[in-house]
This record gives structure tokens, sequence and C-alpha cells, in this order.
């Protein structure tokens, strides 16, 4: 028995999101990345942002799967019982609750609601990942924009040295 | 400038599997550190990081900040203040020769090298941030991208929410001075030094074991 999508609850869920979706533009920013999209007006809280899973998929590259919430190898199961705070059809769309998924992953959101734009921060699997003592990686362009990443220099002693121009 | 200092400690080591990567944090980019790079004309690998990404995954609250990471990919000294001369040393009381002296070491011996930093220490440095300093790191983040968006004013609220979760971080101060002035935050760099107990702790000196110190040899 799938308890997350049973009809009585499918039918609540459809009645608690308004029948017409005003536009509203927001700003996702995940991993740094900014990306435009269209979230549903928010009912219960200003501070949730509901977007479809294809923009979830497009912001995020993370997408909903049986196993739960997935982007390559990582996945993260979504609680059986507590489905609907993250998941909301509403057809032919479904709405996914991007900052209860925040909360579920332990990942700090700052939002800025005059410009309706969302951050989100490192999730506790990236926060944690030091502790393994790995060095993080990351890819970052030098001043002609070619791309470098940590990992190219395995094999080396690397020291990294950070400076600014402040 | 931090990077001509850094090119003649790669000419002597680079010879020996060494390699430097120096990561400008820099939310201005191109505009604001390039005329350090074009200027030194670096022979390592010098990378822009608009979105202080690098202080973001290894807890950085200062500049220069300096990680060690051996052949394996493995951090084996994280995160302290890595002078490359002694012009702040008036400011700093510190010296750079015995962490150059460090560096050096470990180019040469490697994981051998007594500069290594114990499990013990690694484990306790290399902690996650707590809750504050991660929502911090979001703030700041959401500034970055005000400001990049044009909206300055709105990022200023979040560049002082940053600063106020995390005081440690002086990125988050001096970057957010820089991208505006130090009269938006009803403030200057000179004052939070002071605050935060002047020159002398404005960078925790790096913890390297005395014993280690290189000794001259006698007869």
């Amino acid at each position: 028995m799938k308890a997350s999508f049973s009809s009585g609850i499918l039918l609540l869920l459809l009645a608690s999101l308004p029948a017409v979706a005003k536009e509203i533009r927001a700003t996702v920013v995940y991993d740094d990345v900014a990306t435009e999209i269209n979230p549903a007006p928010s009912e219960d809280a200003s501070d949730q942002l509901w977007i479809t899973t294809a923009e979830l998929t497009r912001a995020t590259r993370f997408e909903i799967k049986p196993q739960g919430v997935c982007r390559d190898e990582l996945c993260f199961p979504l609680p059986k019982a507590r489905m609907q705070e993250f998941l909301r059809r509403r057809a032919p769309l479904t709405w996914f609750n991007l900052t209860a998924f925040a909360a579920l992953v332990h990942q700090p959101v700052a939002h800025d609601a005059a410009t309706f734009t969302w951050y989100f921060g490192l999730r506790s699997d990236q926060q944690q990942a030091l502790a393994s003592r790995r060095a993080p990686d990351f890819t970052l362009p030098d001043m002609e924009g070619k791309l470098h990443s940590l990992a190219d220099f395995r094999g080396k002693k690397v020291f990294l040295i950070t400076w600014a121009s402040w | 400038m931090d990077l001509p200092g850094w090119q003649a400690i790669y000419q002597q080591l680079k010879d020996k599997n060494f390699e430097i990567v120096s990561v400008a944090e820099d939310t201005g980019g191109v505009k604001d550190a390039g005329k350090a790079i074009t200027d030194a004309k670096p022979a390592y690998t010098v990378l822009i990081d608009q979105e202080h990404l690098v202080a973001k995954l290894y807890n950085m609250v200062n500049v220069p900040t300096g990680v060690w990471i051996n052949e394996q990919g493995r951090i084996v000294r994280p995160n302290e203040v890595a002078f490359v001369d002694d012009r702040f040393r008036n400011l700093t009381g510190l010296d750079s020769a015995p962490y150059l002296n460090a560096l050096k070491d470990w180019a040469e011996k490697g994981d051998k090298s007594a500069y290594i930093m114990s499990e013990d220490r690694l484990q306790a440095k290399l902690r996650p941030p707590d809750a504050d300093a991660g929502q911090a790191a979001a703030e700041f983040g959401l500034g970055e991208q005000l400001y990049k968006a044009g909206h300055l004013a709105e990022a200023i609220p979040h560049f002082k929410e940053a600063q106020r979760l995390n005081p440690k971080s002086w990125n988050y101060k001096r970057q957010a001075y820089k991208l505006s002035s130090e009269s938006d935050y009803g403030t200057t760099f000179v004052q939070e030094v002071q605050k935060a107990g002047g020159g002398k702790v404005y960078y925790v000196p790096p913890e390297l074991p005395q014993a280690a110190e290189p000794q001259e040899k006698k007869p």
C-alpha cells in the first residue's frame, strides 16, 4: 500500500492549492547557480517554497524517484508518513517543497522576501565531508575562464592558499 | 600582494611533486582580482572564486588561509594563516619564516614531514560548522547573489546577518565592505580588529610543533 498518494489525501492536497496560479517569479540559488522559476503561490506560510518537480530538476538537478530525491549517486528518501509535507499533486503538475526538503537534509536556507530570492547552502552531507579528511573538490575558473578542479592535481602535494583584493 | 612571494616559493619547490593552487576570494571576480594576477604572472594555478566556494567548503574565515593536501587528496594541515612574507608582522606579531620552513619540509618529505598534523588535531580542526556558521554562509551567499543581480541595498542586510551569525569570519566583513563601504555597516575594519582584541589576535598563529622546528646541526 502506498500511503503517500491515497485518493483521500490527494483530494485534500488538491483543495489546498489555489485554482489559478498567479504568476510569481522567484530566483532559486542552488550550488551557487541561480535559476528563475515560477513557484506555487504560497498558502500556508511565506517561508515555504513549492516548485514543480520539473523546475526542481532544472534548478537543482535532483529528481523525484521511487527511492527518494536523487541526483547522480546521491539519494535522500522522503519519510513515508510525512509525504504530503514534500509532494503535492495537482494535475498535470506535481509540486515539491524545496524548503521542507532543505530542513530534511539539514541545509541552511536564506531568503530575501523583497526580491523572491532563495539561497540554499551546503547540505549536511557536504558539511560533513571535511571530517573525512578528504579535501573537498571544487572547480573554478582561472583569469582566462579556463576551469580547473582540485582533483586535477591528485598525485601531487597541493598547497591550497587563499587571498583577496580586499 | 602575496602572488609574487608564492611564485618564488613555487620556483624552489615545484620539482618536488608540489603544486600551488591559489584562490582569490573575490565576489567582484576578475574586475577586482585580475590586476594582481596580471602583474605577478604566476606560473602556478590561480583561480577566481566569486562565490567564496573554497571558504565555504573548508570553513575558512580569513585570508590568507593555507591548507596542505597530500598526493591522495587528503588534508594533512588545515586552515591556518599562511604569510608569504613579513609585511604584516607589525600588525600581527607573526613571522612568516617558521611556516614557510614547515611548508618546504613537507614539500621535501611529504607525509613523513614532522609538520603533518596529528590525527587528533585534524579531527578537532575539521569539525563541520555549527548551525549558526552554516546559516551565516547561506546569508552571505544570498547577499552575494543579490549584489550580482544589482540589488546592493537588499544584499546589505544579508551580509550583516552573516556577520552577526559568524562573527569570526573576516571574509564576511571585509568582502562586504569592499562591495559598498564600511559606512553601510556602521563600522570600520580597524574598529572591528580592535573590538576583536587587536592585531595580535586577528590571526590565530599556526600550530607548529616546537620539537620539529628545524635545528641547526650541532657537531
